[in-house]
């Protein structure tokens, strides 16, 4: 996009050359990183307005006044050249990238500006820059690259999303995740290698065009359109495998589990006189025969396998005077590292635009994507991490063995349970089809006023199922199988239509634009679930008992009205309004309609005269903002007092009681001030430093209503979450020679978040795990008894228990073993304190070599799997993990170097407590690349114009001291889920990948 | 200057057509409302007669369905699996086979806390039923119709908020008999009461709970089922609250009310051994939960997958109690006996963790499924034992004794009866609980009996409420010793669970329990 914007200003040079053309020059300009050509670079005679700018193939002619000259070459994101030439010469220029992109267009909005222009807190992210991770997730592509962006890859799973943040977490109830938008029009489908470039939008001055559906940030997606004329075509090979990442929880094998179960044997009756506080071997032999020690099953070997990755992409690009396309086909496939877990995803794109007049373009493009995969049932997960080594999961011939908890055979797993059983009788796919079409009318009413019209449909349908045949032991056997299925149909309709201006008076520059935008879209799902199933078959229809049907719908309206104004004054100060009304149908009919403004200006300081001739500091721009914007986004018909007819009793319609009213119910609204700057320095550094305070106000708020109501909660208008923080990035190219070159880029985002105005304390618990939301508090803050060691005396679990004065304020701390003592506390947040990304880029000759680290500093998380594999023997029959260097099991009274609980005495000691909640800080090198270009005549005799071939390795090693799997963990809660819980998650994937790509 | 352009002529239609699609736009723009797919508004609801019918019935269901609780819709909670587990899983007539998270260990471990979730979602269940009920209650009263149908609906509800208020002072209260001026619950009576609100005392809540029920009686004169409630049903919780509050005549007199409306008559001994599996058709059903096909839960979440499996049903983790098993094994016929069933392999009782495995079936086989019934709340034998438990209170053995041979000539021990006769070294209301807790064991009713006659419940045998033990310590040839929580007397807070933190921190007036 911004490259065509280029072509089309280098045109209109081209046109403005009035001087007598005498003594030619003619040459070739190529890129330094591709030594492939590059079109559109702008060609200047030094001293003179003449010049040209280079055709597609990168060639240029152009005419010097006199036998000698000097030629400047510009081309956006490469470092300006000057050769000097003599009359008749032709020259082969190449061109060095820039890491100061200053003049590059950026798509803001409703519109696109020059970087140079913008007057707020946005971070572009081009398509070279995300390319080096391999994944079906543009999100998980952006981790450690963008300043105050939180990514986190919670899950494994193929076709699994990322969790993405932006400044922390600003909403409690309602939407967390950053709006996208693609092309210009919010939501839409696409595939990565589709995208061009990424544009985060950080602070209120940008976001708050998009209003009330902003307030977690915007991330601006922009897909691939023709840069040139010739038809290009592109093709990339990505193939490799990957392998699960178990972080620090090591399942005992079956000798450590054997030596580990002798400490249940220890003589130590509590309370009992006459302990020997020995272990009793006898016993433990008699009871454990030696030969468990030869019975060695690898539970989660057999579970988890290495799993292959392809991504096959092809494109063609082209364009005429009229016509400009883009068209692109990707598959991607993805096995997971889970048994019988896969992703498949095909992607076309076509993109065009058509010219009929200077004044009036059209562009349509359609996106189609299909996907079908495996999903995973948790019990499967689950056992397989905790079934125990001395049991064998296959029969004689390598089928896996029936197990069913009655069954009369030695089994030592807890709930008798063979997972790989299961998995191989149950399946759990599901499907995914979605239509997206853009058709955007650009019509140029006069030179200064532009009419754009940006109007998508879109349609999706997907279905899922969950079935289990009526051979897996368990509650399936016993009820003949079960199945579910839930289809989902979407379809939605975006219009957005604009009047555009821009004038240029004197030095005085007015741009803007004002119009309407409607949005509609609906969700309707239908399904069923059944049991009783004829073994062999998976339809809803053959089930014959236990018939659920399922069917809901959701549907959303919003109108709106938006508006711009834009003002710069010899490209020096910048000033920037926008104003925008968006009316929901989420709320009642009084309370529809919020506006959202917001202001914002910058000082482009370098472009001053007094620092016109500084050759250190080439670009310094400070800048400042305010602005609101909102959410509505907690579904429809929440201020409505609702009974739910989703039960029956006695087989007769049933209604409970569902939703309080809350007839006031409207916006929220989040308050931001940005301030920042931006400097280049000896135009090798780029700093850019922000500070943000940020106050949603009038959340939408679950608030915690006392149970004896009948309600868990009543929304409400109530409460503030403040986020304040400083985002840091260092853009340098610390190295640079003719042959070789060093870029880096470091980021950095300091958050803090605190609740205010909180009209009740609220507890929200899942597997007993409890956070609490209180005011001074953070989000995600964790309540918990805190632990405290074991009582050398007993080897009992200890628990802090605070002594209250009469005013209710602590005055004391004891110690107790009696859990129902122990004092919930608050016990740290979810979030991180700060986080970023180091990366950096080695370029010799035709070599690269790229590497992505991420860090992540301050978050605890609660490692569940630990209240089931480090359990002090309250529950021998679960596999245990190799207890880290420094632990110690209690042996006896006096034992003050025990860190964990005598298994005789260890009552309650797996309760939820601090115990578990672990420092999740973590410096992880999230990916190394190495690319090779292979030499152009090479590529040439293939008849390629280039070809490179690289390889990958993604989350290579992670440095933490959390125990349990990979520290990244969810950070959005739901059922069974909560911020900050990790309870045997899909784990994260070790990825190794070869690509190939060509260009012809 | 810049607005006249050249072309001033053309504006007109260049203009023209980009303002007809911004209007266009507007046009397109809805009216924002959306109306909800699967609910209904409480005004809607509440004008219709068929909408009130509805309420009610989702005040029964919310005793059966898994609704969606701080976010989560687990199976683990039901208001009666949790009723159930949190009575007799502190009793003496289950034994836990297993340590488990399941929060149902804390009735074992008694290491409760204000957060389990099992506590918690029963309180917001009994709550939402008792709310809902208050909606139709301020509806149909305002309405103020006399019709008979509209007035056994409005004592339904008055008898399900009576029953929701008096299990919860059960659970979260220390018995009448022994502190009725300390703390109960919080009384929700009206729609208009302030959200925040205290506890009111234990005397308080019986008196509620005393007026509700025989409004109740006064208003229902329809029979509808024993799935739904009747003045039967109110009677005989007049009955079993008035022995709780030990006003022993109100509770003989109420138990005679029941009796004497021929309603009901004790099953045999035979008939006896099905009865739970049918409690809908049995004679002796006063008022039960209606599960229905569609509510077998299975393993995940019904009442028995936890006492009972077949192999594959259940999780089948909790067992029939030594003590309770020695009790009824006194007379092998007594057909009470059939609701134990151990898992056997070739004649050998099956070990978990060293406890033998002896199955509860009490809530299984309604329609031969494992996971099916639908639980008894009330039942006439319940009168008798009542009556029996008062008049040993009034020192009228002699009838104390007839009332509890009536119950053993229809349990197999038509042999067997004491006939006036007090065993040697036993008092009547000791042989009267005997017999209520062979009779209800593990109904929902022990911990109850006990710690409200100032008993103190014995668990002295191998199970893993005892703290610490390790399987390798179990020796069943012996009982055990040394272990602490083998005896809870009444006096321990323990006996009662902590309010849920929710109600604790979101209403101050609040108090929690020590």
């Amino acid at each position: 996009m911004k490259k065509l914007l280029l072509i089309c200003c280098c045109c209109v040079l081209g046109y403005l050359q009035t001087f007598a053309q005498t003594n030619s020059v003619s040459g070739k300009v190529v890129s330094g990183t591709d030594s492939q050509p590059i079109p559109g670079v702008v060609v200047m005679i030094k001293g003179t307005n003449g010049g040209a700018s280079t055709t597609a193939d990168g060639s240029f002619t152009v005419s010097i006044p006199g036998q000698t000259a000097t030629l400047q070459f510009r081309y956006v994101g490469y470092t300006t050249k000057e050769v000097d030439v003599k009359a008749g010469q032709n020259i082969t220029v190449t061109l060095t990238e820039d890491v100061t992109q200053l003049n590059d267009v950026v798509v803001v909005g409703y519109s696109s500006k020059k970087q140079s222009e913008l007057t707020s807190s946005v971070t572009v992210v081009s398509a070279n820059k995300l390319k080096d991770v391999t994944t079906n997730n543009v999100g998980s592509m952006l981790q450690g690259k963008v300043a105050g962006l939180q990514v986190v890859n919670s899950s494994g799973q193929p076709g699994s999303a990322p969790e993405i943040r932006l400044r922390g977490v600003s909403s409690v109830n309602a939407s967390q995740s950053p709006l996208f938008v693609v092309d210009g029009i919010i939501g839409g489908n696409y595939d990565p290698n589709d995208v061009e470039s990424i544009t985060v939008l950080k602070d209120a001055g940008a976001t708050a065009l998009y209003g009330s559906q902003a307030n977690a940030g915007v991330i601006i997606v922009t897909t691939k359109t023709a840069k040139e004329g010739r038809t290009r075509f592109n093709a990339k090979i990505t193939t490799g495998f990957r392998t699960a990442d178990f972080g620090k929880l090591d399942p005992m094998n079956s000798s450590q589990l054997y030596d580990y179960q002798k400490e249940l044997y220890r003589d130590y009756i509590v309370g009992a006189t006459d302990n020997t506080y020995k272990i009793d071997l006898g016993k433990f032999y008699a009871e454990r025969p030696l030969r468990l020690r030869g019975q060695d099953y690898d539970w989660v070997g057999e579970s988890f396998k290495r799993a292959p990755l392809t991504n096959v992409y092809i494109s063609a690009t082209g364009k005429t005077e009229k016509n400009s396309y883009y068209v692109g086909a990707s598959y991607f496939d993805e096995k997971g590292t889970f048994t019988n877990t896969n992703y498949k995803r095909l992607n076309l794109r076509a993109n065009s635009t058509y010219t009929f007049t200077k004044d009036l373009s059209i562009t349509n493009n359609i996106n189609l994507s299909a996907s079908k995969g495996n999903s995973y049932d948790y019990m499967d997960m689950y056992y397989s991490f905790l079934n125990i080594p001395w049991d064998n999961p296959y029969n004689a011939d390598g089928s896996p063995f029936y197990m069913e908890p009655g069954l009369p055979v030695e089994w030592w797993s807890r709930d008798r349970i063979n997972p790989l059983h299961t998995i191989e009788n149950s399946d759990h796919p599901y499907k995914g089809l979605n239509v997206n079409y853009d058709l955007v009318v650009n019509y140029n009413i006069t030179p200064w006023l532009t009419f754009t019209s940006s109007n998508r449909v879109a349609a999706g349908t997907d279905k899922s199922v969950n079935y289990f045949s009526p051979l897996v032991a368990g509650n399936y056997k016993a009820n003949g199988g079960y199945i579910y299925e839930l289809s989902s149909l979407n379809y939605g309709f975006i219009s957005n239509n604009l009047l555009k201006f821009n004038f240029q008076l004197g030095d005085h520059n007015l741009s803007g634009f004002a119009g309407l935008a409607f949005e509609n879209g609906r969700t309707e799902y239908s399904g069923g679930s059944g049991q009783g199933l004829p073994v062999g078959l998976k339809q809803l229809s053959v089930a014959t008992s236990q018939l659920r049907p399922i069917g809901y719908f959701n549907q959303n309206y919003l109108n709106s009205f938006l508006s711009q104004v834009n003002y710069n004054f010899k490209n020096k100060y910048f000033l920037s309004g926008s104003f925008r009304v968006d009316g929901s149908s989420a709320f009642p009919t009084n309370n529809q309609y919020a506006s959202f403004p917001s202001i914002s200006g910058a000082w482009l300081v370098s472009n001053e005269e007094f620092l016109a001739n500084n050759s250190s500091i080439t670009n310094l721009k400070l800048r400042a903002s305010y602005g609101i914007t909102g959410t509505q986004d907690i579904g429809s018909s929440r201020f409505l007092g609702l009974y739910a007819l989703t039960t029956q009793y006695d087989g007769k319609s049933a209604a409970v009681p569902y939703q309080l009213e809350s007839p006031n119910l409207t916006w929220e609204s989040k308050r931001q001030v940005n301030v920042g700057f931006d400097l280049s320095l000896f135009n090798r550094v780029t700093l850019t430093v922000d500070a943000y305070h940020n106050n949603t106000k009038d959340l939408l708020l679950q608030v915690a209503q006392p149970l004896s109501v009948g309600f868990e909660t009543r929304w409400a208008n109530v409460g503030n979450v403040i986020n304040k923080g400083i985002e840091i990035g260092i853009n340098a190219s610390p190295f640079k020679t003719g042959k070789f070159e060093w870029n880096t880029d470091f980021n950095v985002n300091f958050n803090s978040n605190k609740l205010e105005n909180l009209p009740a304390t609220n507890v929200r618990s899942v597997n007993s795990v409890s956070q609490i939301y209180r005011n001074g508090g953070n989000l995600y803050e964790f309540y918990l008894p805190k632990w405290a060691g074991v009582d050398a005396a007993t080897g009992s679990p200890l628990w802090e228990k605070l002594v209250y004065n009469e005013a209710g304020e602590s005055v004391a701390v004891e110690k107790t073993s009696n859990y129902s003592e122990a004092t919930y506390q608050e016990a740290g947040s979810a979030l991180p304190k700060y986080q970023g990304g180091f990366n950096n880029t080695f370029t010799y000759k035709d070599f690269s070599l790229r590497v992505n680290t991420y860090f992540s500093y301050g978050a605890k998380i609660f490692s569940n799997n630990l209240r089931y594999m480090r359990n002090d023997g309250n529950e021998p029959y679960y596999n245990q993990i190799v207890l880290p260097e420094g632990s110690k099991i209690w042996s006896g009274p006096g034992d003050t170097e025990a860190t964990e609980p005598s298994p005789q005495n260890s009552a309650g000691s797996t309760e939820t407590s601090t115990r578990y909640l672990k420092d999740a800080s973590y410096f992880t090198i999230r990916n190394i690349s190495f690319n090779y270009n292979l030499p152009a005549s090479f590529a040439k005799k293939l008849n390629f114009e280039g070809i490179s071939v690289g390889v990958s390795a993604d989350n290579v090693a992670t440095f933490t001291n959390f125990l349990g799997q990979d520290p990244q963990t969810t950070i959005t809660g739901g059922n069974f889920a909560m911020p900050g819980l990790q309870d045997f998650k899909y784990p994260n994937n070790r990825q190794y990948l070869l690509n190939i790509n060509f260009n012809f | 200057m810049i607005f006249l352009n050249k072309k001033g002529f053309n504006m007109k239609t260049k203009i023209l057509l980009p303002l007809a699609v911004m209007l266009l736009t507007a046009g397109s723009c809805k009216k924002l409302e959306v109306a909800p797919s699967d609910a209904i508004t409480t005004e809607t609801l509440i004008n219709t007669p068929e909408g009130l019918a509805n309420a009610l019935n989702g005040a029964y269901a919310l005793f059966k369905d898994h609704i969606e609780f701080n976010g989560t819709v687990d199976m683990n909670n039901m208001y009666l699996r949790q009723f159930y587990h949190l009575s007799d899983f502190a009793s003496d007539d289950i034994v836990c086979g297993q340590v488990t998270t399941d929060p149902l260990y804390y009735s074992f471990s008694l290491d409760h806390s204000p957060s389990q979730g099992n506590t918690r979602y029963f309180w917001y269940v009994s709550y939402k039923i008792i709310n809902g009920v208050n909606t139709i209650i301020d509806a149909v009263e305002k309405q103020g119709s006399e019709d008979a149908t509209k007035k056994q609906l409005l004592g339904e509800c008055y008898f399900l908020r009576a029953f929701c208020h008096f299990n919860l002072v059960r659970l979260f209260a220390k018995p009448y008999s022994v502190d009725p001026n300390s703390p109960g619950i919080i009384l929700r009576t009206s729609l208009t009461d302030p959200a925040q609100k205290g506890r009111s005392t234990v005397a308080e809540v019986y008196g509620q709970v005393i007026a509700d029920a025989e409004k109740a009686a006064g208003l229902m004169t329809q029979v509808r089922g024993v799935q739904y409630a009747s003045k039967e049903a109110a009677w005989a919780l007049l009955s079993r609250v008035n022995l709780y509050k030990e006003d022993n005549a109100k509770a003989i007199e109420y138990a005679d009310d029941v009796i004497n409306s021929g309603r009901f008559t004790l099953t045999n001994a035979t008939s006896f051994k099905t009865m739970f599996a049918n409690a809908t058709n049995s004679t002796e059903t006063i008022f039960c939960i209606a599960f229905t096909d569609l509510d077998d839960y299975g393993k995940f979440g019904s009442i028995a997958s936890m006492i009972y499996s077949d192999g594959n049903s259940g999780w089948g983790e909790e067992f029939a109690s030594s003590s309770i098993r020695s009790l009824l094994n006194q007379h092998p016929e007594d057909a009470r006996n059939s609701y134990i069933v151990p898992s056997e392999v070739e004649g050998v009782v099956q070990k978990k963790n060293g406890i033998e495995m002896y199955y509860i079936t009490k809530f299984s086989f309604q329609g031969g499924s494992p996971n099916l019934s639908s639980p008894i709340m009330f039942r006439l034998a319940e009168m008798y034992l009542i009556k029996a438990e008062a008049l040993a209170k009034q020192n009228n053995t002699a009838a104390a004794l007839e009332n509890v041979d009536k119950i053993r000539e229809n349990r197999g021990l038509e042999n067997m009866l004491y006939n006036g006769t007090l065993p040697a070294g036993k008092s009547a209301l000791d042989v009267v609980l005997e017999e209520k807790r062979m009779e209800f064991a593990f109904e929902g009713h022990r911990t109850y009996d006990v710690f409200r006659n100032k008993r103190t419940l014995d668990k002295t045998y191998w199970g893993y409420h005892l703290r610490g033990l390790k399987e390798t310590d179990v020796n069943l040839a012996t009982k055990p010793s040394g272990y602490p929580n083998m005896t809870v007397p009444y006096t321990s807070p323990r006996t009662i669970y902590f309010i849920p933190v929710d109600e604790v921190l979101s209403n101050p007036e609040v108090t929690q329990n020590p």
